[in-house]
């Protein structure tokens, strides 16, 4: 159908962006696991190559597609969820993956994908031109259920960036600015309810990120640490594998949530530059894809997945500069995890994916 | 891949579906400002995420990469054990046991009051106590370590070290302690160790040191700090986050220091100790062939253990007791006149500047008249016509007041010089006293007085302004007893480094020689064994059954003679002065003793007990197995000496 114009339409620039991002995550990971003491990073590659497998093999299906199996995706999504709380494997305090003996799944990360598909789907059908607060309230329940099974595991971050890829979809479909303000003005009575709600190690997280220096071995530690690492490496940091803060265990986590922290110890300021701009490419395209689209539902779905990848770049790398609390974000392609890369190159499939179907509908 | 495959055959099959061809909307269904406005908030958070970077990499470089790299490297002294301290036969006199230091590196610090607060509540002691090291070394640079808390226990050790994680800058430093497995034996002259000043820190005289450590500040342990101390280590780590070692970088091994072997005997060291308990006094016994120093006791002595461990005000105030002065090392710095052991002066400079011989007799009637004033001998009977050797054994005033006043002041003053009184022995040790010769000149020097006729009488037995130490008297007699030749005192035998080398051994060294012929020292020699050995000699109280003893008595007023009538009934502070010289075996000497108690009243009863006691134990240790070693090496006649008696009877005594 779209052969003729596929070398026309294809973006290549998104794809382009994302090789050179997987080249920058096997580079940086292979130190990571020197430091982590385990070769994530040929697991890694496996995880990338599946990944462009499956983004480049789902471009012959139409993503509109989807929009059917809107429903069966959400019930999926609702009993893995379920499923993680009950059988789930406990790593760190959080009950987090099904193991699958070859894999772990993560069905957190799923959701993110999912609910992005569903949502997006349910806000093209139900095809309005401006949103009031009451036609929010079923996205909002749809979203908040995932939401909270998430949370339950717990993985404050993931369930946050849930409601925030809701919220950015209803926003993009044209929520009323009034609604808007009302949304946020019954959210505001809401915060000291959730901060109740909230762990005592969640709240420790958040204090040692307001006053990281006050408690640095303890909770602040790891965004003590972390800034230590990004900002001793100055401009073209400290070299390939000489990254002292990772490889002397000064970082946790360095080879997931934060692995840009080592990228910038080791590469400095313009490794990082680089990094961010191949980012900034991608957020780019996705944007332009969503922009380009002539139907409501690809633009929907390319903004939702934009959303949803520019967020956990965006969390992920104020959190390693000490901006935001720590927060169980991967940094999409760089941090090791197949479920987040597959999730990832899921969603830039169908980037390509809508690229691709632009035209039809003119 | 189901769901794929589902979805194809519709995309194929039927193509857009109804429910796809809704799909096909105007293009007023995309809210494309929305996605502009997206793009700016994007947009947006890229820049301040590149601003972000640019502050924490560029701008905070040099803070942020200072906490890189002390978080990475770890210098860590290694601080080399001590040197011992030993007797001449290698027995330890101060030692070394394995100590923790609790260290404080200022720069790895987050939140110090914190830090305080919770060592304080971990270790349950004031935080006051754990500041006042840090205010010391306020002024070290930032990443200088302090330490702390000096030796800690090892439940202390423990408690810190399962919470070292929790405290940053903390670090638990391994440091060879000091240990004094005597006790309090031989205390001056090993001296002791105290905290390192903030003087010598900041004059850098103690290399490595850092505030808290502990240098020498008295005797051996002062003197020889450089030999003692080693040179320290260093080791650079990088450490992980929990302060877990890594990899040793590099490193300096620490030197360890030197031993000292010291010519003290342990045993007679301990028995002359023994001796002087209770009492205030010296005591130096010298090998008189070298010059070696056997013992060298001043008592009251301290507890070298309680400066390590730090002092309690209680302690301190103990050691600074006005008239006990434990810290006072007598032997060197005490200043006494000599009594009539000065006679032995007296008598050599008589024979020297041939006023007397042998023969000379004066007639000792218990007084002496100069002038208007009456000289009295100390026995009221008086002596009758004496000789040299009569006066000496029974230590006769008048004798010595009739040569004194032949010799006059100045010849007097400098035959004392010339034996080595009034001048510094260059013993190695500080605060050495010299002790005082008076001459006409000094007098008027220092009092603005003339000299009188009668001050020379005085100090021709060894009273007025003479004043000398217990060395020097040591000395003297060792001197005579070698048959004249001055050694200086010395305690080091040999100094033994690390590798088993020795690097400095001990080597006689004859400072001059008395002013005699050795006609003229064997006559006194002669005298000073009958002091002992003669019925009528003071000395008689350090007798030794088999064994040829010399020695002078002399008793030292420290009132005026015509006030001393009581002597049992005088306050303890007015009593005179104990001394004993004494060497033996009398043909060939080898030890010699100087005893001094201070108020012990008269040298013959107070101070010779003590010289016997020396003299006895180091015949023990000469002949050890009596009955199987004969005292051949020891140069003595077993066959004079009921031997079995002697060191079953006499010990006990």
């Amino acid at each position: 159908m779209f052969e003729k114009n596929f070398l026309e339409n294809f973006d290549w620039w998104l794809l382009l962006a994302v090789l050179l991002i997987m080249a920058i995550g096997f580079i940086n990971l292979n130190s990571a696991s020197l430091a982590a003491q385990y070769p994530f990073q040929w697991k890694q590659l496996v995880w990338y190559g599946v990944g462009l497998i499956v983004a480049l093999a789902s471009l012959k299906f139409d993503y509109r597609s989807l929009c059917l199996y809107a429903w069966h995706i959400y019930g999926a999504i609702l009993a893995m969820l379920v499923l993680v709380l009950v059988i789930g494997k406990t790593v760190g305090g959080s009950q987090r993956w099904i193991p699958l003996g070859f894999f772990n799944l993560q069905p957190s990360e799923l959701a993110k994908i999912g609910m992005v598909v569903v949502i997006g789907s349910w806000l093209a059908s139900d095809d309005k031109h401006e949103y009031g607060f009451l036609d929010m309230l079923r996205p909002i329940v749809l979203t908040l259920v995932p939401a909270l099974l998430i949370y339950k595991q717990p993985d404050l971050g993931t369930a946050v960036l849930i409601v925030m890829l809701s919220c950015s979809l209803l926003f993009m479909a044209g929520i009323k600015w009034t609604s808007l303000l009302i949304l946020i003005g019954f959210g505001i009575p809401l915060a000291p309810f959730v901060w109740n709600i909230l762990k005592p190690y969640q709240k420790a997280r958040i204090f040692a990120f307001l006053n990281p220096e006050n408690d640095p071995q303890g909770s602040g530690y790891h965004l003590l640490q972390s800034k230590i690492a990004v900002g001793s490496g100055g401009l073209i940091g400290k070299g390939y594998l000489h990254g002292t803060q990772a490889h002397l265990n000064f970082l946790p986590e360095v080879h997931t949530d934060f692995a840009f922290s080592i990228w910038a110890e080791e590469w400095g300021f313009l490794g990082s530059l680089v990094l961010i701009l191949l980012y900034a490419l991608i957020i780019q395209r996705g944007l332009h894809i969503a922009y380009s689209s002539r139907e409501r539902f690809g633009s929907l779905l390319a903004f939702g997945i934009t959303a949803m990848l520019f967020l956990q770049i965006a969390i992920n790398i104020f959190m390693v500069l000490g901006m935001l609390p720590v927060v169980g974000i991967p940094l999409p392609l760089i941090s090791y995890g197949g479920s987040s890369v597959i999730v990832t190159m899921i969603g830039i499939g169908l980037l390509l994916n809508i690229r691709l179907r632009r035209f039809l509908f003119q | 891949m189901r769901l794929r495959f589902k979805g194809k055959k519709n995309d194929s099959r039927r193509g857009a579906s109804i429910r796809l061809k809704k799909f096909d909307l105007p293009e007023v269904s995309v809210n494309y400002t929305r996605i502009k406005a997206a793009g700016f908030v994007i947009f947006f958070c890229f820049v301040t995420l590149i601003a972000r970077l640019w502050y924490l990499q560029i701008l905070e470089l040099e803070h942020l990469k200072l906490r890189s790299e002390t978080n990475r490297f770890r210098q860590v002294r290694l601080v080399p054990p001590r040197g011992k301290i030993l007797d001449r036969n290698g027995r330890v006199l101060a030692g070394v046991r394995p100590a923790f230091n609790l260290c404080l590196i200022k720069g790895e610090a987050e939140d110090l009051e914190s830090l305080f607060a919770e060592l304080s509540q971990l270790l349950d002691i004031p935080q006051s106590s754990l500041k006042i090291r840090l205010i010391e070394g306020k002024k070290l640079p930032k990443y200088v370590p302090v330490v702390l808390m000096r030796d800690i226990s090892w439940e202390q050790l423990s408690k810190v070290e399962v919470r070292l994680h929790r405290l940053p800058g903390i670090y638990i430093e391994a440091a060879p302690g000091r240990k004094y497995p005597e006790g309090r034996l031989a205390a001056h002259l090993i001296g002791h160790l105290g905290q390192i000043t903030e003087e010598d820190l900041a004059k850098g005289r103690y290399p490595g040191a850092v505030s808290g450590d502990l240098v020498g500040k008295y005797g051996v342990e002062a003197q020889y700090e450089k030999i003692l101390r080693g040179v320290y280590g260093s080791r650079k780590i990088e450490v992980d986050a929990i302060g877990g070692l890594n990899r040793v970088v590099e490193q300096d091994s620490p030197k360890p220091g030197s031993d000292i072997y010291l010519t003290i005997d342990m045993d007679i060291q301990r028995a002359a100790e023994e001796a002087l308990e209770g009492k205030v006094g010296a005591a130096v016994a010298i090998d008189p062939r070298s010059g070696q120093l056997l013992a060298l006791v001043s008592s009251p002595a301290f507890e070298p253990e309680a400066f390590v461990k730090g002092l309690s005000p209680e302690q301190w105030k103990a050691l600074q007791d006005p008239v006990l002065k434990p810290l006072f090392n007598r032997a060197l710095q005490g200043r006494y006149a000599p009594g009539s052991t000065f006679k032995i002066v007296t008598a050599l400079a008589g024979l020297k500047e041939r006023v007397v011989s042998a023969h000379t007799k004066f007639k000792c009637t218990s007084s002496f008249k100069l002038g208007c004033r009456v000289f009295r001998c100390w026995d009221w009977r008086g002596h009758g016509k004496t000789d040299l050797y009569k006066a000496l054994v029974e230590s006769c005033d008048v004798y010595f007041y009739n040569l004194g006043l032949k010799l006059g002041i100045k010849k007097l003053a400098y035959y004392s010089r010339k034996c080595g009184l009034g001048v510094k022995t260059g013993v190695d040790l500080a605060h050495e006293s010299s002790g005082l010769i008076p001459t006409p000149e000094w007098k008027i020097r220092r009092f603005h007085q003339k000299w009188q006729g009668g001050e020379t009488l005085t100090i021709a037995i060894g009273q007025g302004y003479t004043l000398v130490t217990p060395i020097q008297m040591a000395r003297l007699i060792a001197s005579v007893a070698n048959g004249g030749t001055i050694y200086r005192p010395q305690f080091i035998d040999q100094v033994v480094d690390c590798s088993g080398r020795v690097s400095k051994a001990f080597e006689k060294e004859a400072q001059g020689r008395l002013p005699a012929t050795s006609y003229q020292l064997a006559l006194i020699k002669k005298a000073l064994l009958g002091v002992v050995q003669d019925k009528k000699g003071t000395g008689g109280r350090c007798r030794i059954k088999g064994l040829q003893v010399a020695g002078k008595t002399g008793t030292a007023q420290v009132i005026k003679q015509s006030k001393r009538r009581m002597d049992e009934k005088m306050a303890w502070r007015y009593r005179d002065h104990a001394w004993f010289v004494a060497y033996a075996p009398a043909q060939n000497p080898q030890i010699a003793v100087a005893v001094l108690v201070e108020h012990g009243g008269h040298g013959g009863s107070a101070a010779a007990p003590i010289a016997r006691k020396i003299i006895l134990r180091w015949l023990q240790i000469e002949n050890p197995r009596p009955g199987l070693s004969p005292l051949r090496s020891a140069g003595l006649n077993p066959a004079n000496m009921d031997i079995v008696r002697l060191t079953e009877e006499e010990a006990g005594v």
